[in-house]
């Protein structure tokens, strides 16, 4: 964590966008002396920032470092609660993992944990997830939506579109989202994500959101190398993650504000928009055996609509999907 | 042939529910019981065996078992009627989904009959369209019953597990 007067002079630095501030405007903004803003700054020094500090003009920021933690997250954050309260770690066994802690301990809704890299990322049943040191996202963002945990679902739909959004507003890659909300681009997977829940029986309390994103590899190990890619691999490019992260908290932000005031049928038009199994003939992998068939569409409560050979219409709650290559 | 806990063990829960009489017969052996001064016919037919020891009582009205002059919105709910009046504490899915009794399938499962939980331990997970929801069991005491089989499809309210509370 990190103290309300850092927060307040990177907002500063946001505002100014590159241009110079007087060390005399930082201090009354800050309410603090100035010599108190020449030990601020020196401190985003000692962490990687080039502070540039002219005479008789002031302080202006440079460049930032290739880092991911609170301050870059904040320097040039445009939404209103996401990502203001943030949790950095160097190294964590899993962001989820510290997010539920969090949770429980009463962390605020819109509260991140952000990591350079995990040890232990998991994903679905446990599955591991590839994330490696400085190379992409590995975020966990805390929710309290006031909605019965039978609705809590559909936000795992909502966070797919604002990975998608994020993604496309970011590289101008369109991406595909396979149902419920994995994120691919040439049919490789970019982005996964994995939400739970801490509920009573008729309320959620809070809902963790994991996101994990590949961002600046350049390969992958061999095992995953077929079914993974990252957008520096797609585009040629590499990306400033803060930037990412930045873009993606909006996004959340703003389908978030549109779901609790409209439902969930505005989000459902959007995830329509990206989705790539509609239409296509999918194979649905549960613990009970596959169904196979073609995937209609979703319900307005985003549970898949599969139809069998035979004209039985299936609804398909959890399952790994596979689609069927023409 | 039952053993005599397990008669025991019955004649506490005939005794404990609504239930008038009870007849029970396995491999040519019958038990019979009636409570007295019951004004009303209740049959419960027991369907072949696959029914575990003490849990035959909870076990039978889902298996469609002759029920005369009892209302039919107790029939629909079978096993909360009989739950309520054996003062067990029944876990019940908050959402549709996929019941997971382990947090991965090579894993042991969270809980087993027998277990001692408290109320915040986990008892199983639901998911839904990849939303994990870790299920607590809401009371101390010991599971007494699993009532759903792993990778099952759960609906919206349907008990769990059976909870005997401390």
């Amino acid at each position: 964590m990190q103290s309300e007067t850092r927060k307040q002079l990177l907002k500063l630095f946001t505002e100014a966008g590159g241009a110079f501030l007087s060390g005399q405007k930082i201090s009354e903004q800050l309410g603090c002396s100035r010599t108190a803003v020449w030990k601020h700054i020196e401190d985003l020094r000692k962490e990687g920032f080039e502070v540039e500090a002219v005479r008789r003009l002031g302080y202006r920021l440079k460049q930032m470092p290739d880092k991911l933690n609170a301050n870059e997250v904040q320097l040039g954050l445009k939404t209103k609660r996401f990502g203001w309260n943030v949790y950095d770690q160097e190294s964590v066994p899993s962001t989820q993992q510290l997010a539920h802690q969090l949770a429980h301990e009463g962390a605020e809704e819109g509260t991140i944990v952000i990591a350079e890299e995990q040890t232990a990322g998991r994903g679905r049943l446990n599955r591991s997830w590839h994330s490696p040191k400085g190379t992409g996202i590995w975020m966990s963002l805390i929710l309290r939506p006031s909605i019965p945990p039978q609705q809590a679902p559909q936000l795992t739909l909502l966070v797919a579109v604002a990975v998608a959004e994020a993604i496309q507003e970011v590289t101008n890659i369109v991406p595909d989202i396979k149902w419920p909300n994995d994120i691919l681009v040439n049919g490789k997977k970019v982005a996964g994500i994995l939400t739970e829940l801490q509920a009573d029986p008729d309320q959620v309390r809070a809902v963790i959101v994991g996101i994990g994103m590949n961002v600046n590899q350049k390969q992958f190990p061999n095992d995953i190398a077929p079914i993974a890619t990252s957008l520096a691999l797609e585009t040629g490019r590499t990306f400033h993650r803060p930037k990412i992260v930045q873009t993606l908290l909006q996004k959340l932000e703003q389908l978030y504000g549109q779901y609790l005031q409209h439902g969930f049928l505005p989000i459902k038009l959007l995830w329509e928009g990206y989705a790539v199994t509609i239409g296509q003939q999918i194979v649905a992998r549960t613990l009970n055996g596959a169904i196979r068939g073609v995937a209609l569409g979703i319900t307005d409560s985003g549970t898949l609509k599969v139809q069998t050979e035979d004209g039985a219409i299936h609804y398909i709650y959890s399952a790994d999907i596979e689609i069927k290559k023409e | 042939m039952l053993k005599i806990q397990e008669i025991r063990e019955l004649i506490r829960l005939v005794n404990e529910s609504n239930i008038v009489e009870f007849v029970y017969e396995h491999d040519g052996s019958k038990i019979k019981m009636k409570k007295a001064g019951a004004a009303e016919q209740v049959v419960v037919a027991t369907p072949k065996v696959d029914v575990p020891q003490t849990s035959v009582v909870q076990q039978q009205p889902p298996v469609t078992p002759v029920v005369e002059k009892v209302e039919v919105k107790e029939e629909a709910k079978p096993e909360k009627q009989v739950v309520a009046t054996e003062n067990l504490h029944t876990i019940t899915s908050p959402m549709v989904g996929t019941f997971y009794a382990a947090p991965s399938p090579d894993a042991a499962p969270y809980v087993k009959v027998g277990d001692k939980v408290k109320k915040d331990t986990i008892v199983c997970i639901v998911e839904a369209m990849k939303l994990f929801n870790e299920i607590e069991a809401e009371v101390d005491g010991e599971i007494v019953e699993v009532l759903v089989k792993n990778g099952q499809l759960v609906e919206y309210g349907q008990p769990l597990f059976l909870v005997k509370p401390e």
